[in-house]
């Protein structure tokens, strides 16, 4: 590639060239800060937006906490106000994320937010969370919700990643309710981002890739709620993207996804790592959803027609 | 010289989830020409200390502002750094019209696109280039002066193109100390 002088894609105002070369000269002065310099920054960056607050397998929910935090800082009065998705305002949708992080916080012993947990159930405990932010400022709303998922990430740090828990009655090892939690609330922020006009850049690769491995094993348990019977059957998963993979999904709950070991399947599937996740919380269409097939269409089409149905609200 | 797309993009990603060590690595590539901004806007080292604080406060706290679809980030820190500093300046100028020079008068703050320095700084510059070793000069007037491309230096000049890159940069780092032992 033939590239000008500073860097090809400049700094603006470069039109003048001295005024070009002036600026690329400073870029290029005494090139460190001084001693100090980030020991002063930092405390005032975590007072203006705290840090994710995990690391280990909580670290993929709590980097989608802080995006979500850090769009909610963006966001003016009236984005605060706008309808987002499921008739919610922004400020209902944090409620709605309040809520159902509620039921997790619970089933792991940490601080609840808001009114008294009455209903371990995330429509009506959505409903009180909303009723409770009803007359309260958003903020109040943000830094309420951003606290208790602080809460439960520190929580859970300290747990084994195994350790069934089960939020809302449905049991699953604490790890896969974090993911759960993590691609509600990246998807929720992707549907506020889109609304309000805010670019959202994409969950590092290395935190989409467990959330794209929990959406694979899920694959059996949304075929079994949509009452198909995948029997012996399997297909080969591969998502394709950063973050993405190949699976060997055996469609019985009986049997559990593994990465793919070029074990024999039924049918292949291969798709975009993200837009198959978002497929699975409910975003998209199975009937217009971009994948290539090979093998038995019919039931990879089956597949990709059930994988919504664990996505909620 | 590197190219700062990729590079630009993984760091957005880390400071929007939240990871303060992605904040730290912005701040120490960036730290030198947010600082040569303000303060050769605000000529004012504790003033322009704030201002460097206050934009990497700001790119952490509201990184969704910055769009890696629409330029550099190198640029946006700069754009921000800009327009603090001559908010700063005008401020200063309403309280003290006359400590100020007749650069700082400008009625609205122009956003950087439309900057270009003020031609007594230019006049140092150019001065500073004028006094570089040929060898280091020649390549700077071709690829500033003259807008020549790296490869297009190189084929004036008869050297290699790596050559070239290492020499231009080792001329900015020269004017850079040149420039800043001026200013102190």
């Amino acid at each position: 590639m033939d590239r000008h002088a500073g860097r090809g894609d400049e700094i603006p105002g470069t039109s003048d060239p001295v005024t070009r070369l002036s600026l690329d000269v400073l870029a290029e002065a005494a090139s460190t800060p001084p001693p100090g310099a980030l020991a002063r920054l930092l405390p005032a960056a975590r007072s203006a937006r705290p840090p994710a607050p995990a690391a280990g397998f909580a670290a993929p929910f709590a980097a989608r906490v802080a995006a979500m935090d850090a769009l909610l800082a963006s966001a003016t009065p009236a984005d605060w106000a706008q309808k987002i998705v499921e008739g919610w305002t922004l400020q209902e949708l944090v409620a709605h994320l309040a809520a159902t992080d509620g039921l997790v916080a619970n089933a792991i012993g940490a601080a609840v937010a808001g009114p008294p947990l009455a209903a371990d159930e995330v429509l009506s405990r959505t409903a009180d969370m909303i009723a409770y932010t009803g007359g309260r400022r958003p903020e109040e709303t943000r830094v309420e919700w951003r606290a208790q998922a602080e809460t439960i990430c520190a929580r859970a740090a300290a747990m084994e990643p195994g350790t069934p828990i089960a939020p809302g009655g449905i049991q699953f090892p604490v790890s896969d309710h974090l993911l759960a939690r993590m691609l509600e609330t990246w998807i929720h922020t992707d549907d506020a981002a889109t609304v309000i006009g805010l670019p959202l850049p994409l969950p590092l690769a290395a935190h989409i890739h467990p959330t794209a491995d929990f959406c694979a094993r899920l694959i059996p348990w949304t075929m079994l709620l949509s009452g198909v019977d995948g029997g012996e059957r399997s297909v080969r998963l591969t998502l394709t993207g950063p973050g993405g993979g190949a699976w060997h999904v055996p469609l019985s709950v009986a049997r559990v996804a593994a990465p793919d070991d070029g074990a024999p399947s039924d049918a292949q599937i291969t798709c975009d790592v993200v837009e198959f996740c978002f497929l699975l919380g409910g975003r998209g269409t199975p009937e217009a959803f971009a994948a290539r097939i090979e093998g038995d269409e019919g039931l990879a089409r089956e597949v990709l027609r059930c994988a919504p149905a664990l996505s909620g609200p | 010289m590197e190219a700062p797309g990729t590079d630009d993009r993984l760091l957005h990603q880390r400071v929007v989830g939240g990871d303060e060590n992605a904040l730290g690595e912005v701040h120490h590539r960036h730290y030198p020409l947010v600082l040569g901004l303000a303060l050769r806007v605000t000529r004012d080292r504790v003033v322009a200390e704030d201002i460097v604080q206050e934009v990497f406060v700001t790119f952490w706290e509201r990184p969704l502002a910055f769009d890696p679809d629409r330029g550099s980030l190198r640029s946006w820190l700069a754009t921000i750094a800009h327009r603090r500093a001559v908010d700063h300046v005008r401020t200063e100028h309403r309280h003290r019209v006359s400590a100020l020079g007749p650069r700082l008068t400008e009625p609205e703050p122009s956003p950087l696109e439309d900057w270009v320095l003020a031609a007594d700084e230019a006049a140092r510059v150019r001065e500073a280039v004028s006094r570089l070793p040929g060898g280091l000069r020649e390549p700077i007037e071709l690829a500033y002066y003259r807008g020549r491309t790296y490869r297009q230096t190189a084929e004036d000049l008869g050297l290699p193109e790596g050559t070239v890159k290492s020499r231009i940069r080792l001329g900015l780092r020269r004017l850079a100390d040149e420039l800043a032992e001026e200013e102190v």
